[in-house]
């Protein structure tokens, strides 16, 4: 009896969740996977054949025609994952310390300024990406500051480089990295740390083999949670990579906005989630294993 | 296997649909409504005002940036919108989609006014569906203190070798249109050979162009951007500014646009939309849109209307020799896929 009633409990309060998650997640991944195997339209959207050249497309062999072959598509892959990558070293690099220093505030202060660093979000991403077109442009902000402090002589070549997409994309899913870490480092139990100095480890040796491993699923969070956002971005490759730095997520929007090749743009989506998919496996399963040995 | 394909696809379809329809808030399509999808910044807000003053017809504007965009969202089912502003070539696509409904245009009062040139679709020749709207070169708008002063695509390319900055569209048509120029093919040519060369044209450039972008006025003003490739609408800040910017259509040839106006298949308010129609082929209504978006308008007694900086100017009232060096899109279909292959080597290439 009780069992049942537990189980229709369970059922009212999953019911709203997995009824969204079904209609906006899962419903438009299974078109995703149905479109990518579909014959593009003329003038976009879908013919009803199935069709597998989209992925053939992505090795040179477009339309059972055999293009040159070159290794564009993946070249854009690797691009992507390597800027993906760096940034998620990059906010790491950032938010970590930052941590760190915010668990040592008083209270109140601490929620202060985790409020702090979600102020962003209440501003348009392309109005305070544009921004950043203004403050990295040679005539900027950030150049006339330098300028002026006699840092450098000439004006810094920022915009429109990878470095500007960097920079970016650091900016825009920094939130993303300080939160699961703050979460986890504020969780951390002091006197762990406390016992570790007193028997006598250095702070560095505290750091590595206490606080870093403790606190390893807020970075893993972290880390997964910039690195997805990174790979598929396509505003900032645009807006401050002058469109020069193309990612696969601006390859995908190219074909859904002006190429007008849906499937292709569905298949590209698919591979990616796919190579996605299971690097995130491996390195779940490696996070699980670190924390389930003794 | 395709007869599943297909029920899953009507169901999808469906539940798109009622998703759209859920969402959608329009107003209800009561008489004196107009509901207006245009570019974003594409008619003079003054134009919009007038019309409700003189009809007592409530308009509501929303806007999109591209073609594709537009289609793809009224192919999804969008409905609500009475007029919209596609290009030539995607009003050719929409009327062949069907989706476009016949105004016949040419016999409403005021038609006369229409400048016989602008009427360029193919499918629709005399244009009995759409309103012939506005047109404009897409040339280069350049900082005179940093570029000096232009007039071919060859002192453009010649830039970056004395250390300035330019720009071209991130648009795979307009950017392979001048590769296609420089190499004196058409800007709607198929060849297979012919847009290899235009892609290694491109691809030995691809170090001396800073961006593909169209969000560039500010950078070009301050001088962080010596000259990048834009359309005639520029002209809006040269005339503010004449010693400091400047707009050419480059001798070799350029492409030109011109978008038509059309209702929808699907609008709710038919007769506001041709009353729309007739109020815009008043000559002093399409100067006034003109004055403010500095492009060429498709009424010939508007242009008389419009101040000398604009009816003399040569940029957004080309003279014949200019005008025959601009060529005009016309729709690829299956060969935009090789335009598209070419544009995602362009840019992947370090």
């Amino acid at each position: 009896m009780a069992v049942k009633r537990d189980r229709t409990r369970l059922a009212v309060l999953l019911g709203p969740v997995s009824l969204f998650l079904g209609i906006c997640f899962i419903g438009p991944l299974v078109v995703m996977i149905i479109f990518s195997f579909l014959e593009p339209g003329l003038y976009g959207g879908v013919e009803w054949n199935f069709y597998h050249w989209n992925f053939g497309r992505i090795l040179g062999w477009a339309d059972g025609e055999w293009e040159d072959f070159d290794w564009v598509y993946a070249e854009i892959f690797g691009r992507s994952a390597r800027l993906a990558f760096i940034n998620v070293l990059i906010t790491l690099a950032i938010c970590y310390p930052a941590a760190l220093w915010v668990r040592g505030l008083p209270r109140r202060w601490r929620m202060f300024v985790v409020f702090l660093i979600t102020l962003p979000f209440f501003v348009s991403l392309v109005v305070r990406l544009f921004a950043w077109v203004l403050i990295l442009r040679p005539t900027g902000f950030l150049n006339y500051g330098l300028v002026g402090l006699g840092v450098i002589e000439e004006p810094l070549d920022l915009i429109f480089t990878e470095t500007a997409v960097l920079i970016g994309m650091a900016y825009v899913l920094l939130p993303f990295m300080f939160l699961p870490v703050y979460a986890s480092v504020e969780k951390l139990d002091r006197s762990l740390v406390e016992v570790s100095s007193d028997l006598g480890a250095s702070s560095f040796q505290t750091f590595c083999r206490v606080t870093v491993p403790l606190t390893l699923p807020g970075i893993a969070a972290g880390s997964v949670l910039v690195f997805i956002p990174s790979l598929g971005n396509f505003i900032v490759p645009d807006l401050l990579g002058g469109a020069k730095v193309l990612m696969i997520g601006n390859l995908i929007e190219q074909q859904f906005l002006s190429a007008r090749n849906w499937p292709f743009g569905a298949a590209l989506s698919v591979m990616m989630m796919a190579v996605m998919f299971l690097l995130i496996l491996i390195y779940l399963r490696r996070i699980g294993r670190m924390q389930t040995r003794p | 296997m395709s007869k599943i394909l297909r029920k899953i696809g009507v169901a999808t379809g469906v539940a798109a649909l009622g998703i759209v329809g859920i969402l959608a808030t329009q107003p209800a399509s009561a008489e004196g409504q107009l509901n207006v999808y245009n570019w974003g910044d594409y008619i003079n807000p003054d134009v919009l005002t007038r019309f409700t003053e003189d009809t007592g017809i409530e308009v509501t504007l929303d806007t999109y940036g591209t073609n594709e965009e537009m289609l793809a969202k009224i192919q999804a089912g969008a409905t609500g919108y009475d007029i919209v502003f596609p290009s030539v070539h995607m009003r050719d696509i929409m009327q062949k989609l069907g989706l476009l409904y016949d105004a016949k245009v040419n016999t409403l009062p005021g038609f006369e006014n229409i400048d016989p040139i602008a009427k360029r679709s193919s499918v629709d020749p005399e244009s009995s569906y759409c309103l012939p709207y506005a047109w404009g070169a897409v040339g280069i708008f350049y900082n005179k203190a940093e570029a000096g002063e232009l007039t071919s695509w060859e002192d453009f390319f010649a830039l970056p070798d004395k250390g300035k900055k330019i720009t071209m569209l991130d648009d795979l048509r307009e950017t392979i249109g001048v590769a296609l120029i420089m190499n004196g093919h058409s800007v709607n040519t198929a060849d297979s050979d012919a847009l290899k060369q235009a892609e290694a044209w491109l691809l030995e450039r691809k170090d001396k162009i800073s961006a593909f972008t169209y969000d560039i006025v500010p950078l070009v003003q301050a001088g962080d951007i010596a000259a990048a490739h834009w359309y005639v609408g520029a002209t809006l800040y040269t005339i503010q500014e004449p010693d400091r910017l400047g707009f050419v259509i480059p001798k070799e040839g350029a492409t030109m646009y011109q978008e038509d106006i059309c209702i929808l298949e699907t609008a709710p308010n038919k007769e506001s939309a041709i009353r729309f129609f007739e109020f815009y082929m008043q000559p002093e209504i399409a100067a006034l849109n003109t004055l403010q978006q500095v492009n060429g308008t498709a009424n010939v007694p508007a242009r008389d209307l419009l101040p000398d900086e604009l009816k003399n100017n040569p940029n957004t009232n080309p003279p014949p020799d200019v005008m025959a060096k601009l060529q005009i899109f016309v729709d690829l279909a299956d060969d935009l896929r090789k335009y598209n292959r070419v544009w995602t080597k362009v840019r992947t290439a370090q």
